[in-house]
């Protein structure tokens, strides 16, 4: 683990307080029992989701996205000119993606030095977006999209997938369509969409066939997957079912996505008064 | 991954031969490249295996430490992985270079084996909460030809395989442990579920498994990673 010089952090031996706390006798998470925040399961039943684009004003498009507690912000800088010369490419633009934690985030505490989780996120952000990007309009320039998360209550990657490409469309790159993004956990014979922290975590004490979680990009308009990342265990026919249910929760986030881009522009550039 | 350069000739002569079933070294498109596995290849290892797999190599050591469990499962080893993309595989590769796509390999590893089946955790335990085994699989590239993620995990699972542990003679579960002295009494790892991974490019309306670097710079997608039991 590379160690940071810079910053004074705690003594290494801490630890949280969680792990000591006594767990009471009835917390095994119920697999048919109702979910905490009152949402069914095995029904495509997404949290209701607050978008608002344009809120940091140095970049050059920016969203945040609240989605029950999970926050998140990204901030798109682009098109600019290419930072290492060597990588300059001729016929196409180049994206970088970047998404990280703040250390509160989680309710274990993370370190602010990027660890390999953060950077495998990054990975499945760029190959979710690439493909909806008109690289090839921005030959021999560099688009980045930083994503930072503020407090994560499940589903991350999800979230963040949809908040990046609004705050690509907020920033006006041309884009074949947005990338909306929409996760689900298996446990068992049933599944919950959006899961928060507790469910996405929580490892059930029977250990069944199919527990795993699935996070799927796709683009509506288009209907294609731009990026697909599972993990845990699951059954053929139950990560095609699970695929299918993820493409209806994008699709009922659709509408608020727009709704969310419209408002943006006509803020932006009021319409003509009548008079 | 290492840049291949091919003409426009090149590509359009390996796209139509995909698209008749047949690729440039004579496979169908569902072949693999004749695959070599060779096991207990180092000794100072306690589990080792090399791949060859056509051009790409791959070589896999396992050592097996003894260290304290994971706080949220006291009672179940680990498998730590780290794969180092050698500056031998290809220039690219030298100083940082194959860093990004050496910790890509292995966040890729951690999440394949992130399941109750694969490996059986609950046998590397020595004391509950006290000591387990922890198994570092260290991966290295030798060479580097197209299609790494099946190559390393048929690596890992013939690694496994090959992997002794030893058994402690000791069991009052307290802080102290004694390994047997016997230094032939071991256990070995049953890796009938652990996974193989099957890498796809979508080439139209063909699926090509097992693709060279020279096919990989003629499709431009990313390939699809499927993990097969």
């Amino acid at each position: 683990m590379p160690t940071d010089t810079k910053r004074v952090r705690g003594p290494e031996l801490s630890q949280n307080p969680g792990l000591f706390a006594c767990k009471p006798a009835g917390v095994v998470h119920a697999t048919h029992g109702p979910r905490a925040d009152g949402r069914q399961r095995d029904q495509v039943d997404v949290r209701p989701v607050f978008v608002r684009c344009g809120l940091v004003s140095q970049a050059k498009g920016s969203a945040y996205i609240e989605a029950g507690n999970t926050k998140l912000m990204c901030c798109v800088y682009g098109p600019r000119e290419t930072e290492r010369k060597d990588e300059t490419d001729m016929k196409c633009g180049r994206l970088t993606t970047d998404m990280r934690f703040a250390p509160f985030s989680c309710p274990e505490r993370g370190s602010w030095i990027q660890g390999s989780q953060d950077k495998d996120f990054s990975l499945m952000l760029h190959e979710s977006l690439q493909p909806a990007l008109c690289l090839h309009k921005y030959p021999r320039s560099q688009i980045e999209v930083n994503v930072m998360v503020l407090e994560n209550s499940g589903s991350v990657l999800a979230h963040a997938v949809t908040c990046a490409s609004l705050a690509l469309a907020d920033a006006g790159i041309e884009m074949y369509d947005l990338v909306l993004g929409c996760s689900i956990r298996q446990d068992g014979a049933s599944y919950v969409v959006d899961p928060s922290y507790v469910e996405e975590n929580s490892c059930s004490s029977v250990s069944g066939e199919n527990q795993g979680g699935l996070t799927v990009a796709f683009l509506p308009s288009l209907n294609q997957i731009s990026g697909l990342q599972s993990d845990g265990e699951m059954a053929e026919e139950t990560l095609t079912a699970g695929v299918r249910t993820c493409i209806e929760g994008c699709y009922k986030l659709y509408p608020v996505i727009q709704q969310a881009l419209a408002k943006a522009v006509r803020r932006a550039a009021p319409p003509p008064s009548e008079s | 991954m290492a840049a291949v350069q091919v003409s426009e000739a090149e590509k359009v002569y390996i796209l139509h031969g995909i698209r008749d079933d047949l690729r440039v070294d004579g496979r169908g498109c569902e072949d693999y490249r004749h695959m070599e596995i060779e096991t207990d290849v180092v000794s100072n290892t306690d589990g080792s295996a090399k791949v060859t797999l056509g051009h790409t190599a791959v070589l896999v050591g396992i050592k097996a430490e003894i260290g304290k469990p994971r706080p949220m499962v006291p009672d179940e080893g680990y498998l730590e992985f780290f794969v180092d993309c050698s500056a031998n595989a290809t220039p690219e590769f030298e100083g940082r270079g194959g860093e990004e796509l050496g910790t890509e390999l292995s966040n890729t590893l951690y999440k394949v084996f992130n399941n109750k089946h694969s490996v059986d955790l609950k046998s590397l335990c020595i004391s509950t909460g006290e000591h387990c085994w922890v198994l570092y699989v260290d991966v290295l590239l030798l060479q580097c030809d197209g299609n790494l993620y099946d190559a390393i995990s048929v690596a890992i699972k013939a690694a496994l395989f090959n992997t002794k542990v030893h058994i402690s003679a000791d069991d009052e579960g307290g802080k102290e442990i004694e390994l047997s002295d016997d230094p032939y009494d071991c256990m070995r790892l049953n890796v009938e579920n652990v996974p193989c991974i099957v890498t796809l490019c979508k080439v139209g309306h063909r699926h090509v498994v097992d693709a060279t670097l020279q096919e990989k710079a003629v499709l431009c997608g990313e390939p699809d990673h499927l993990r097969h039991t």
